[in-house]
């Protein structure tokens, strides 16, 4: 019974809590709010139970409502409540009045999925009065009347009859009482559940700290401490403090103990110190998996004790806690006067510090409650309470000695006894006596192998310690007792080991993989590379101490201004050891190689774009034909919607004034803006326009003729001309010599301007840094306009886009879409290409507009800095056509591009970065690894809360982790919080663990584990409250708590 | 967490990328709109409580990916969900076309009878339409749904498709409770004792 009221008090408990937290971090509570609904609920479980059917007459039901009607003569607070209930029910004649009865048919805790309450008419809110009375502030009162008057309502076993539960229920309902509660409506009012910061800030409430909570468990009792090196002395510090709180927190109901008892204000003369006077404490009882456990905590240590106490730690000694199992004797003294004294004595005959109780029946309950905690094992001798079989009922009465009305005997002993241990002890000890070389009984053996964690059956196998049972002589009994002890502590000792050692097992098969065993010290690495460190490890421009740069760069990351130089070398890009000139040269040939590349799919986009033109002209002028005249759509709207899905109008005005109205004035100026549509990216547009000439004046499917053939060589030679042009710079930079661009063409013997047209803009394009640059020369846009309008002429000259597009594809047999294309000649393309780079495009763009335009670098004022992101994209894609386009990957060039701010090189850093990454997309098979060792992981390093997880059963995919590891925490943390994660995670690989993520994935999650525990969140909880604590976290924090982790795993696997 | 509600409805947004899913339900859960949005990774949702007929009704509406590689993912969510909105962008054409592929979609992962509503999106940008509203209501003709033409942008009809869709299942709901148990009297079964999972601690292996 008692367990009840605990569990019914500890839920009204957890809702007051709730209230109050809601309260203070809301500034105010809706009179319809979830919490408030929840605690009225609690207290009306509370009200409801044990109430007498039969006091409430003629009700059918027993309803707390006709309870309140009932008491309203005689309490003038319930009067209060009960007019206003019954004018609410006035006014809604369809209510009954036992308005409160649909309460009991509701189920209080039950979390259903979809229906909560069946369709019922009544949409009054649940427990009407409770509300009101709590609204009015009258509730306590109430509650303190039923509880003063509750012999008349309620059977004896009824919480209100409780004469320590009852007047907490009053109690605790003091601050719920004294709230004001609002009835406006606001947007929160819609917010059931607490948003993500609001959680994040109970949880500050209800921890002193402001700090991220640590894990509270130690997780298994390893030799060395996590924290072995630098961090020593922080952690002294906090300890103490962590371990207050959580000593604290020990003494309330939690998962692990249960609390039977608890009272405040119980003196006790510590022992061991030369204070005379008893000191006051708060007294408890628990339940825990190794029995009950008796706590005395003196009264400055714990919450809210009203004189600041400069050093608690004196008053740590003094704080008691004695597990019972020790404890033989329990001795009882009364006084009048002073209540009850309860002296323990122990197996050693050590008497433990006396425990006085206040006046009343606190002694009496408290050995109760020891009594039935005993059960079932053990039991109080003689018992504490005895059957009297006279009366109608069985009635259990405490022995007449330990009521304080009786004046005769005062003190009293009580023996613990172990039911289960006792009769087998007692049979092992006869045996032993009388055979001292007999083995230990298999009874005892078992018995010792379930305390520990293994299973008998191995253990009996590994038992080998009754072999060496020493040849006592028979007669000597205490040594054969003796040695049995000594036999039963080497064997607890034994399985404790074994189990640890299985444990490790485990740990070592599935985690082993995920450290690096070598473990690398943090010392003076905290700093991370500065620009001093930096100018030390880089002498005369080269690395060659790699193993200190990644072991810095880990434990303390790198300066701002040195990530553009050293991202490089962490992602494979530039090797350590290389030279100044080496790593130039290798800069160079990259821009080379990604400069040849883009200008391979910018052809490919202009097909592309010319098509997707066509489609959409379709799209329009069916959409047009089929509501209504042409004419109805205004063409200049038509021309602007046109350009919509590609880029940035360059200059809209100009056009639209030169507009016919007529299809094909509709057709021309759309190509018109076709072509200025790619001049944002000044494009190698003669390419283009040879492509296109090539394919538009191609009639013949399969063969070009002649004329067109030359026109592609044309275009072919310039790009040779652009090789050799670039070759002889490269080999010119070896001498320091700088050759002319000019000076190539003479002997290609190309058209001049055209060549030079054409090297000058790729060479524009390529480092996009000029591109702003070269758009504000005043004369080039002019220029390229006047070229665009010659291609616009000559495309309009063709009857059909349609033909043009068949022909590129029917002519292009050469072209596979895997292949990563060799030749830059970019004469013909498959359909299929087309299609799929097509496709890719499409995403790119769609995604380039949307990454992170909120940052500065991204912003509208930036825009140019979203085409190099494109082009790197599109670049990335080209040469891996096979994986394609996935989203997230902007959102992992982003970050390298703000860096480097340099297209060629943040290309090649993302190739290199792509190499792991890949296998994250839905392409790779990365993902579910990642989940099954998280899994894994949290198994071992969170038992409670893998735990938790297990009993909501939804975890098993770990579904809310995903975009951690699809992005490494991009989406999760701020710029410079993504910069530190990435070269940790990038360092990591060499100095700790080459799945980092998989910890910091952890760690992230274990800071908000008491959050998650707290709140019993499920699966979509944490979806919700991950996704609201985006970029929010504390990322020096999770980073070095995942380096812990890291470093607790290694220690583990090499304490073999 | 407590439950402050009468029924909990769990939706679906599907649809091509970009075609302003999430733009759709940040309108809808905090009446608001963001020009700045980015993509949708894995998957999100937002919870907006309304009333239906005095009924406070909890929508959880569930936003995914728009590309069709996190489809792994994504189909986790069509099993639980009670109703999925179908969006396409009416200007832009592809998206409309993939509608079908996504009924399929639908199709292949979500229970038979979810309620399914076809919503087309950026109805602000008339002059930029490709795809007619007649087109739009033949197409959900077709498949026997309903059909909104919304703007998250201007805020149109986006709050009507979420209460016509939410009304449709509690309507199918109570319709299937109401055929399960005929009302009789208006009795109701008492709900069962909340069921506590025993804390199996000492059956566990601990070290301490």
């Amino acid at each position: 019974m008692n367990s009840k009221h605990e569990k019914l008090i500890g839920q009204v408990k957890k809702e007051v809590k709730k209230v109050m937290e809601e309260s203070v971090t809301r500034n105010f509570i809706h009179e319809e709010s979830g919490s408030v609904t929840s605690l009225c609920g609690a207290v009306e479980a509370c009200l409801s139970q044990g109430l007498k059917r039969r006091a409430l007459g003629l009700f059918k039901t027993s309803s707390t409502t006709a309870l309140l009607h009932k008491i309203a003569k005689h309490c003038p607070e319930a009067a209060i409540i009960s007019k206003k209930l019954q004018d609410i029910e006035n006014l809604d004649p369809n209510r009954r009045s036992s308005s409160s009865s649909d309460s009991l048919t509701k189920p209080l805790f039950q979390k259903s999925q979809t229906v909560i309450t069946p369709p019922s008419t009544l949409p009054q809110p649940k427990y009407l009065w409770i509300r009101l009375a709590l609204f009015e502030k009258q509730l306590t009162k109430i509650i303190d009347f039923l509880v003063s008057n509750a012999n008349k309502f309620y059977d004896k076993d009824a919480l209100v009859t409780d004469p320590d539960y009852g007047s907490t229920l009053s109690s605790l309902l003091l601050g719920p009482c004294a709230l004001d509660y609002s009835k406006t409506k606001t947007p929160d009012h819609f917010w059931t559940d607490p948003p993500a910061n609001e959680l994040v800030q109970r949880d500050r409430i209800s921890s002193a700290q402001s700090t991220p909570p640590p894990v509270r468990r130690p997780i298994l009792n390893i030799g060395r401490s996590l924290n072995t090196s630098s961090e020593e002395t922080g952690t002294v510090r906090n300890s103490s403090q962590y371990f207050a709180k959580d000593y604290v927190a020990s003494l309330h109901q939690n998962s692990r103990a249960t609390l039977l008892y608890g009272k405040n204000n119980v003196k006790v003369f510590p022992a061991n110190s030369d204070i005379t006077v008893p000191m006051l404490g708060y007294l408890s009882l628990h339940q825990t998996p190794i029995g009950l456990i008796i706590k005395w905590t003196p009264n400055q240590l714990m919450n809210g004790f009203a004189e600041e106490v400069q050093d608690k730690s004196i008053y740590w000694e003094f704080a008691l806690h004695v597990k019972l199992d020790e404890i033989v004797y329990v001795h009882c003294h009364q006084d009048q006067d002073a209540g009850g004294i309860i002296i323990l004595v122990g197996q050693d005959g050590v008497q433990r510090p006396p425990i006085h109780f206040p006046k009343g029946d606190h002694m009496l309950a408290f050995l109760s409650c020891i009594e039935t905690g005993l059960l079932p094992r053990g039991r109080l001798d003689p018992p504490l309470w005895t059957q009297r079989s006279g009366a109608q009922r069985k009635r259990r009465r405490p022995l007449t000695t330990l009521s304080e009305h009786e004046e005769s005997n005062r003190d009293y002993v009580f023996r613990i006894i172990d039911n289960s241990l006792d009769k087998e002890i007692l049979k092992v000890k006869r045996n032993e006596l009388l055979d001292p070389n007999a083995s230990l009984p298999e009874k005892i053996r078992t018995q010792l192998g379930s305390t520990s964690t293994t299973s008998s059956d191995s253990s009996t196998k590994s038992f080998s310690i009754d072999q060496n049972v020493p040849d006592s002589p028979p007669s000597v009994c205490i040594q054969t007792v003796c040695d049995s002890m000594r036999r039963q502590i080497i064997s607890r000792a034994f399985y404790g080991w074994l189990a640890y050692c299985r444990h490790l097992s485990t740990v070592r098969r599935h985690l082993s993989g995920l450290v690096n065993s070598k473990i690398i010290s943090s010392e003076g690495a905290e700093e991370g590379i500065t620009l001093e460190k930096w100018k030390e490890l880089c002498t005369d421009g080269v690395v060659s101490n790699h193993n200190e740069v990644y072991r810095l760069c880990y434990f303390g990351g790198i300066a701002q201004e040195l990530r553009p130089e050293l991202w490089p070398y962490l992602l494979g890009h530039h090797k350590f050891g290389s030279t100044k000139e080496q790593r130039h040269e290798l800069d160079e040939e990259t821009r080379q190689a990604y400069e040849n590349t883009m200008s391979e799919w910018l052809a490919v986009e202009a097909i592309v774009r010319q098509r997707d033109k066509e489609v959409q002209a379709h799209a329009i002028a069916k959409l047009s034909s089929e509501s209504m005249s042409g004419e109805a759509v205004p063409a200049p709207q038509l021309q602007r919607d046109l350009s919509n899905d590609v880029f940035e109008d360059i200059s809209d005005d100009d056009y639209e004034s030169n507009d016919e109205h007529d299809p094909a004035g509709k057709r021309t100026s759309r190509l018109k803006k076709t072509e200025r549509n790619t001049i944002k990216y000044e494009s190698d547009e003669d390419l283009e326009e040879k492509v296109d000439e090539g394919h538009e004046k191609d009639q013949t499917k399969f063969e070009l003729d002649a004329s067109e053939r030359s026109v592609v060589d044309e275009s072919e030679k310039k790009l040779e001309a652009e090789y050799n042009e670039k070759n002889a710079k490269k080999n010119a930079r070896g001498t320091g010599t700088n050759s002319e661009i000019p000076a190539v063409d003479a002997h290609n013997g190309c058209n001049h301007d055209e060549l030079k047209d054409f090297i000058h803009n790729v060479i524009v394009t390529n480092p996009s840094v000029d591109i702003s640059n070269f758009s504000c020369e005043p004369d080039s846009p002019t220029r390229e306009r006047d070229r665009l309008e010659s291609v616009t002429e000559e495309t309009t000259r063709n009857s059909s886009l349609d033909t043009c597009i068949e022909t590129h594809g029917l002519a292009s047999p050469a072209r596979s879409a895997c292949v990563s294309p060799a030749s830059s000649n970019g004469g013909v393309y498959s359909q299929e290409l087309l299609e799929n780079f097509g496709l890719n495009l499409h995403r790119i763009e769609k995604d380039v507009q949307r990454c992170d335009r909120n940052y500065w670098y991204f912003s509208s004022n930036n825009l140019e800095n979203l085409d190099k992101l494109r082009n790197v994209m599109c670049t990335y894609v080209w040469e891996h056509l096979d994986v394609g386009y996935v989203q997230g990957m902007c959102d992992l060039v982003a970050p390298l591009l703000v860096t480097f701010n340099d297209e060629s090189l943040t290309y090649a850093c993302f190739c290199h970065l792509m190499e792991r990454m890949v296998e994250n997309f839905p392409c790779g098979n990365a993902m579910d690894s990642h989940f099954a060792n998280m899994r894994s992981l949290i198994q071992i390093l969170d038992a409670e809360m893998y735990e938790m997880m297990h009993a909501q059963g939804d975890y098993t995919h770990f579904y809310f982790c995903y975009r951690w590891f699809l992005l490494d925490f991009k989406r999760e943390l701020l710029y410079p919080d993504v910069y530190a994660f990435w070269e940790t995670i990038w360092a990591a690989q060499q100095v700790a663990s080459s799945h980092f993520v998989l910890f910091l994935a952890l760690a992230l999650l274990e800071t908000y584990r008491d959050i998650i525990l707290s709140n019993g969140m499920d699966f979509t909880d944490i979806i919700k409250f991950f996704n609201e604590m985006a970029e929010r976290h504390d990322s020096r924090g999770v980073l070095k708590m995942a380096r812990d982790f890291v470093l607790h795993l290694q220690v583990l696997i090499e304490n073999k | 967490m407590a439950k402050s509600y009468d029924y909990l409805f769990k939706l679906l947004l599907i649809g091509d990328s970009g075609v302003g899913k999430t733009c759709v339900l940040f309108r809808f859960s905090e009446d608001a709109y963001n020009t700045t949005f980015i993509s949708t990774i894995g998957i999100d949702f937002k919870i907006r409580t309304i009333e239906l007929d005095g009924k406070k009704i909890k929508l959880q509406i569930w936003d995914t990916a728009g590309q069709e590689r996190f489809r792994t993912i994504t189909t986790a969510y069509y099993r639980g969900a009670m109703g999925i909105m179908l969006v396409y962008d009416i200007t832009n054409e592809k998206s409309f076309e993939n509608i079908k592929n996504w009924i399929r979609n639908i199709e292949e992962n979500a229970s038979a009878d979810v309620e399914k509503m076809l919503l087309g999106n950026k109805c602000e940008l008339e002059e930029k339409r490709q795809v007619s509203k007649e087109r739009g209501e033949q197409l959900a003709v077709e498949y026997g749904i309903k059909f909104i033409e919304t703007s998250a942008k201007a805020s149109i009809r986006v709050e009507e498709a979420f209460y016509t869709l939410a009304r449709d299942i509690k309507a199918k709901m109570e319709k299937k409770l109401e055929a399960s148990n005929p009302p009789k009297g208006g009795h109701q079964l008492r709900a069962s004792e909340p069921q506590r999972k025993p804390t199996n601690w000492l059956s566990r292996c601990t070290i301490l």
